[in-house]
């Protein structure tokens, strides 16, 4: 945990010098008063201390032993549940600008809920059918929300 | 008097079939996402908004402001039956909830806490009439500097409350106005922070990243715990006895009271309101020794202070146009994809808007009391749902919300990269609210502080010449200081008041 939040730390450093430096290429004051980098620069800057002072005040906590037993990143038989949901769905935003909402949906309902526990194939069928054209025809006719149609126009 | 004319034209509106279904159906949806453990109000609202996206901008408020409080509301009832909080605010009540479910008076526990919440979000109503109108004149009166030191004040109030966690709180406020600079500059029209990106031009979406911090990341988490639960109380009735209304009619009345002063400061948080009710009324009591016990004075205060926090906290919403929470955050977002910018000018440029909401609060109130009482039982049944279906279903609602409002892939990745992001944080503690309220706030404070300077010159000296923007900026600084350099001592709540 006290690893972890050094880490993170040391991320949102990273992220604020970064900030510090992109701003520094934008004009702090023009003719008119502060220009597009005058926020982010100062924000940068506050970010920048705040993040070493978090540092500093992480680093010099006494240890604690439970802390070692935290994990961060998943672990046991829930990082499979976990990786199925991130992968699926990074999956399915890569396939729905190919096939569309529709046949996507359909093949990440069905492919979650297996990966999650559901055995009963007809509960499975049932589901990816109402979850995907179901939802579709809802959104797009009741609520005129469009969806992804991708390549195919489907 | 004006007020009330305004709210009976607002009544009149609000009560049309269309409104009345939106407030029906969001009551409803909302008390569904309070039921369901882990999806917490702010996540629950912003997974809706698609709903509401072919919806007029009244329907469309007043449908996610029903989301909210029933919200507020539905976590009560798997606090009572099954000792899990829906959502957080709800943790109090499972001390003596869960207790009267075990003795059988479940009905009772779950008849009171919607009398209470009905009674509390009510009186809460009453009182943003009064306050709402004259605190929006005030402000009609500030400037840009003054603007800015309230934004200034709001974030620092939600700073304050992260306790011990304050660094990485400030941390992630300034984290969250970073992210807010992204996108065309809101005084010059530049492009900032883009690298090339087309997306990056209308600034990262506060939905998709919303949902991720909050939907995709609770999801993550309960997968990996893979949360079962099991109905484990009988309900036979759902009303309480006379004796036990007259019991909890003071507890009512002081929860309101708590509930709705609290709801008016900004980043308390829904929990706090609920914790101190019970405290109070636990010390108070000739018979303290029955709290813990299902003495049902602890779920009577601790659910009115719930629902008069909820109603109460969106005054200064609308009067200031200051989100006090995360859910009040995506609520103030809702109004802006609708077009609506909250604050002040809300009260005189849309008062036919601003009145028909307020006076749905009243409706949905309402609504959730003849609703829930006989609903129970049903909404008891929805926690045996399988996760697999309730994950992937609640999925596809934050793919299409995600989606939906910009028609873009690209908000699904943001989705999904601030759901892994939101999951990490969570694990490591860094809190998340400050981050969502920095990133509503930052352009708006970014505006009001680069309009003050060009006024006086570049000179921050104006702040001196302004006594009301200099005091909102100097109290929150030093209560913040106060706060990190206090005695331990000095701590006004005890864990062992809730044992």
């Amino acid at each position: 945990m006290r690893q972890g939040r050094l880490i993170a730390t040391g991320a949102m450093l990273a992220f604020c010098l970064f900030a510090l430096w992109q701003s520094l290429l934008l004009s702090l004051t023009d003719r008119l008063g502060p220009g597009p980098g005058f926020f982010p620069f100062w924000l940068a800057l506050i970010g920048i201390v705040l993040a070493v002072a978090l540092l500093i005040a992480t680093a010099r906590e006494p240890r604690d032993p439970s802390d070692d037993e935290t994990r961060i990143l998943p672990h046991g038989p829930g990082a499979l549940r976990w990786l199925a949901i991130v992968a699926l769905l990074a999956a399915a935003t890569v396939a729905m600008a190919v096939v569309g909402f529709r046949i996507t949906m359909l093949v990440f309902n069905a492919a979650l809920v297996i990966a999650l526990g559901e055995r009963r194939w007809w509960a499975i069928a049932l589901f990816a059918v109402l979850g995907s054209f179901g939802v579709y025809y809802v959104f797009t006719t009741w609520l005129d929300v469009l969806l992804p149609t991708g390549w195919l126009e489907f | 008097m004006e007020a009330l004319t305004h709210l009976l034209h607002g009544f009149a509106a609000a009560l049309s079939l269309n409104n009345l279904l939106f407030a029906f159906a969001g009551c409803m949806l909302g008390t569904l996402i309070g039921v369901l453990p882990g999806l917490g109000p702010a996540a629950g609202t912003a997974i809706l908004i698609p709903l509401t996206f072919s919806l007029d901008a009244t329907g469309a408020i007043i449908m996610l402001c029903a989301i909210y409080y029933g919200a507020m509301y539905g976590g009560t009832i798997t606090s009572v039956l099954i000792n899990v909080p829906g959502e957080a605010a709800s943790v109090v009540t499972c001390i003596d909830g869960h207790q009267m479910a075990r003795q059988g008076r479940a009905g009772s526990a779950l008849g009171i806490a919607a009398i209470g919440s009905f009674v509390g979000g009510t009186l809460a109503t009453v009182a943003l009439v009064a306050v709402a109108m004259p605190l929006a004149s005030l402000a009609l009166k500030f400037g840009p500097a003054e603007f800015f030191a309230l934004m200034v004040a709001g974030l620092c109030l939600v700073v304050g409350l992260a306790g011990n966690n304050m660094l990485a709180a400030l941390l992630m406020t300034v984290i969250g106005l970073l992210l807010a600079m992204i996108g065309v500059d809101p005084v010059r029209g530049a492009p900032r922070f883009t690298f090339g990106v087309e997306e990056f031009y209308d600034g990262i979406g506060f939905v998709p990243v919303v949902m991720g911090l909050f939907g995709i990341a609770e999801l993550l988490l309960a997968a990996e715990k893979r949360q079962t639960h099991m109905i484990n109380a009988e309900l036979k009735t759902w009303l309480p006895t006379a004796k036990e209304c007259r019991q909890s009619a003071g507890a009512i009345g002081r929860g309101t009271v708590v509930g709705f002063v609290l709801g008016l400061i900004p980043g308390v948080g829904a929990i706090v309101p609920t914790f101190m009710a019970y405290v109070l009324e636990k010390r108070i009591s000739k018979t303290p020794e029955r709290f813990g016990k299902g003495a049902i004075e602890g779920v009577a205060t601790a659910e009115t202070a719930n629902n008069a926090y909820a109603n109460a906290a969106m005054v200064p919403l609308l009067a200031l146009g200051i989100p006090s929470s995360p859910t009040i955050a995506v609520l103030m977002g809702a109004f802006i994809i609708n077009g609506i910018t909250p604050g002040p000018f809300l009260f005189t440029e849309q008062p036919a808007l601003v009145w028909t909401v307020i006076a749905s609060f009243f409706i949905g109130n309402a609504l959730l009391l003849v609703l829930n009482l006989p609903l129970v039982g049903l909404w008891a049944k929805l926690l045996k749902v399988p996760f697999s279906y309730m994950c992937t279903g609640i999925l596809i609602f934050c793919v299409i919300g995600a989606y939906g409002l910009k028609q873009s892939l690209f908000d699904v990745w943001v989705m999904l990269g601030f759901g892994i992001l939101g999951y990490l944080l969570r694990k490591l503690d860094f809190p998340i609210a400050p981050a969502i309220l920095a990133l509503i706030l930052g352009p708006m404070m970014e505006k009001s502080l680069r309009t003050t300077l060009e006024i006086s010159g570049g000179s921050f000296a104006i702040f001196l010449d302004r006594p009301l923007a200099l005091a909102m900026l100097v109290v929150p600084v030093i209560v913040i200081g106060f706060l990190i350099f206090k005695p331990r001592s000095l701590s006004p709540l005890r864990e062992s008041d809730v044992e």
